[in-house]
């Protein structure tokens, strides 16, 4: 099984590494200058109380690099359409399958051959890249501001959720090639839940794996030139907001139209002491620093089980279906 | 090697159904192990459909089946007692034959790796290029040769000529009836022509409309089958009309014979397989009748 698995697959596996090779160099490059950077800056800053600045600092020349760093939330994907969909597709495609399935193997040991590579593969290389790309943030993550690691779209390019988003896609792909057996509909099915189910899990359901904290302000934290109102490096679910004295939550912005009505026609300047008198705060919700690596384990779970079930699917397909 | 009391391949009432059509129906035939089979009948009889259930690839709707003995399945000692090649010859296009040969060698226990290199050396076939890039006859071969390196006990054919010039097809079927000579394995191959199979096969399965019509060793099929011609009149006690066509004064019918026809008004003639298996099929008599309207068949 593994000849013939490597045999088929090669290609897609000598342009993964060549691919994997060229974002290593770039940003092993960049991480080590970025590195050096941080820490001559780190030496002076706390003295001068500019630390927040490091953000700025460190990407001045790098926002290309960046996007770069942003961009590998999609290397999943990449592994679930090209070698992912492909794989049982382009069997029945072909007709091949007709032929592997009437060798000296079973289609057990035949897709566990095949398909156990293929999700290996995707393990071992998002790993790799995730590995690469918590490197390079490291400086960033040190600093906290103003992205945190924790925040939407950060949290989704480090640590061990690239690794499961990678075994995930390719289940997805094996799965919608033994579901359609053409590469086309397994391709578009494969970007459409990958990418629908990726956005409705980060936006709707990682906020509730724990219950957030709530820190409560007075109304002032609401002002121009506020300070940072959670603690560094907190993943801030709901921004700073304005609690009515019956508790309501009015949003983000001091508008008109809540304001009492004494309140309205006071000076600009006095228009927060003026609401804060009457019974108005501020309050943020947020998951603190802490909880970075348990909503790490938490997601990467949730993907690695809808994998084990698509991988399930899959096995009863191919074991339960004419060829 | 081979048990004798074991028939290649053993069905009863075997059947197919995709939705609400059946593609094969009440199919029961039995072949012993030391034949080579055509399955002919017209497109659509059901002739892939009972080769991929014989193959394992696909499952009955109904009825028995076992070959060599076993019901087909995901059994790894069934896998390495046939050899299966599919309608078009599928191949990894990119890879080359040796590149084949080398992988499926470590897929089956009892691969004939000298075998198989031979083969394709005589028959002048670029094992280091990719099998895409070969003919269609070549890749029959390629496809043939794969399926004999197993050394099954049963070699399932679907279609292997349909696609080649009449050269390449003569060469295809010589090398295989070189194959299943003497110790070789048993062979179904399938076609919608008996003409491209009756050189070398010994056995007939007849599939006409999903079902079967005939299963019997072709000596037998020529030995019951004749063509009677008489008076417009009830055919005679003991045939079975396969076909009947009248003229004015005239009944000629295709019939097979439970034993000899007594009755004097009946001329009896021999009658070529190709015909047999026609008028099975449904088909136009052959041209010598041509004078003759047809304006009734039984079957």
């Amino acid at each position: 099984m593994n000849t013939l698995t490597w045999r088929l697959n090669r290609n897609q596996a000598q342009i993964s590494a060549a691919a994997l090779a060229a974002l290593a160099v770039l940003l092993l490059i960049t991480g080590i200058a970025m590195a050096g950077t941080y820490h001559s800056f780190l030496r002076t800053c706390a003295a001068a109380h500019t630390c927040a600045d490091a953000h700025s600092l460190l990407f001045q020349d790098d926002g290309v690099l960046n996007v770069v760093a942003y961009a590998t939330m999609a290397v999943p994907l990449l592994f679930g359409l090209f070698w992912g969909a492909p794989l049982l597709a382009r069997e029945f495609e072909a007709g091949t399958h007709s032929l592997a399935w009437t060798q000296g193997v079973t289609r057990h040991r035949w897709l566990a051959g095949t398909a156990g590579w293929a999700l290996t593969a995707a393990a071992l290389w998002g790993a790799a890249v995730s590995a690469l790309v918590t490197w390079w943030r490291l400086p960033e993550n040190a600093v906290g501001i103003p992205y945190p690691r924790f925040s939407t779209g950060i949290f989704d390019i480090q640590g061990i959720v690239p690794v499961a988003y990678s075994v995930f896609a390719v289940a997805l792909g094996i799965a919608a090639g033994a579901l359609f057996r053409r590469l086309l509909p397994a391709m578009a099915t494969t970007i459409a839940v990958f990418a629908g189910l990726r956005f409705a899990i980060a936006e709707y359901l990682r906020p509730h794996y724990m219950t957030p904290l709530t820190k409560v302000f007075p109304l002032a934290a609401m002002g121009f030139g506020a300070p940072p109102a959670t603690p560094v490096g907190s993943w801030v679910v709901r921004a700073l907001s304005a609690i009515g004295p019956n508790g309501h939550n009015y949003g983000d912005a001091i508008q008109f139209s809540f304001m009492p009505a004494a309140c309205r026609s006071v000076a600009q300047g006095r228009i927060i002491p003026c609401m804060a008198a009457r019974g108005f705060h501020a309050q943020a919700i947020y998951q603190p620093a802490t909880r970075f690596w348990a909503f790490q384990g938490i997601e990467a779970g949730i993907f690695v089980v809808l994998a084990a079930a698509l991988i399930a699917l899959t096995w009863r397909l191919v074991l339960t279906r004419d060829a | 090697m081979r048990t004798q009391e074991t028939p290649a391949i053993d069905t009863a009432g075997l059947g197919k159904r995709y939705g609400s059509l059946w593609a094969l129906q009440d199919c029961t035939v039995t072949v012993p192990a030391d034949r080579v089979t055509a399955l002919i009948g017209p497109n659509g009889a059901g002739k892939t459909t009972l080769l991929k259930i014989l193959a394992g690839l696909s499952r009955p709707s109904a009825g028995e089946v076992t070959v060599l003995g076993r019901r087909p399945g995901q059994d790894a000692g069934f896998l390495d007692s046939i050899g299966y090649l599919a309608q078009d010859i599928p191949l990894y296009r990119r890879l080359t034959a040796g590149d084949h040969l080398r992988i499926f060698a470590r897929l089956n226990r009892h691969w004939d790796a000298a075998a198989a290199a031979d083969r394709l050396a005589a028959l002048n076939i670029p094992v280091s290029r990719p099998v895409g890039s070969l003919s269609g006859g070549q890749r029959a071969q390629v496809g043939l040769s794969l399926a004999l390196a197993k050394q099954p006990r049963l070699l399932l054919l679907d279609e292997p000529v349909a696609a080649l010039d009449p050269l390449a097809r003569r060469e295809f079927l010589a090398s295989l009836a070189g194959a299943a000579a003497e110790g070789g394995p048993a062979v179904i191959l399938s076609s919608h022509l008996l003409h491209d199979l009756e050189r070398v096969c010994d056995h007939l399965i007849l599939l006409s409309a999903s079902r079967t019509q005939l299963c019997d060793s072709i000596d037998n099929v020529l030995a019951t089958h004749r063509v009677l011609i008489g008076p417009r009149q009830q055919p005679p006690a003991g045939v079975t009309v396969v076909k009947a066509t009248y003229a004015a004064r005239q009944s000629r019918l295709l019939a097979r014979l439970d034993g000899p026809v007594l009755d004097p008004s009946w001329d009896v003639h021999e009658v070529a397989l190709e015909d047999i298996v026609l008028a099975y099929m449904g088909e136009a008599t052959s041209p010598g009748n041509s004078t003759l309207t047809a304006i009734g068949e039984a079957s």
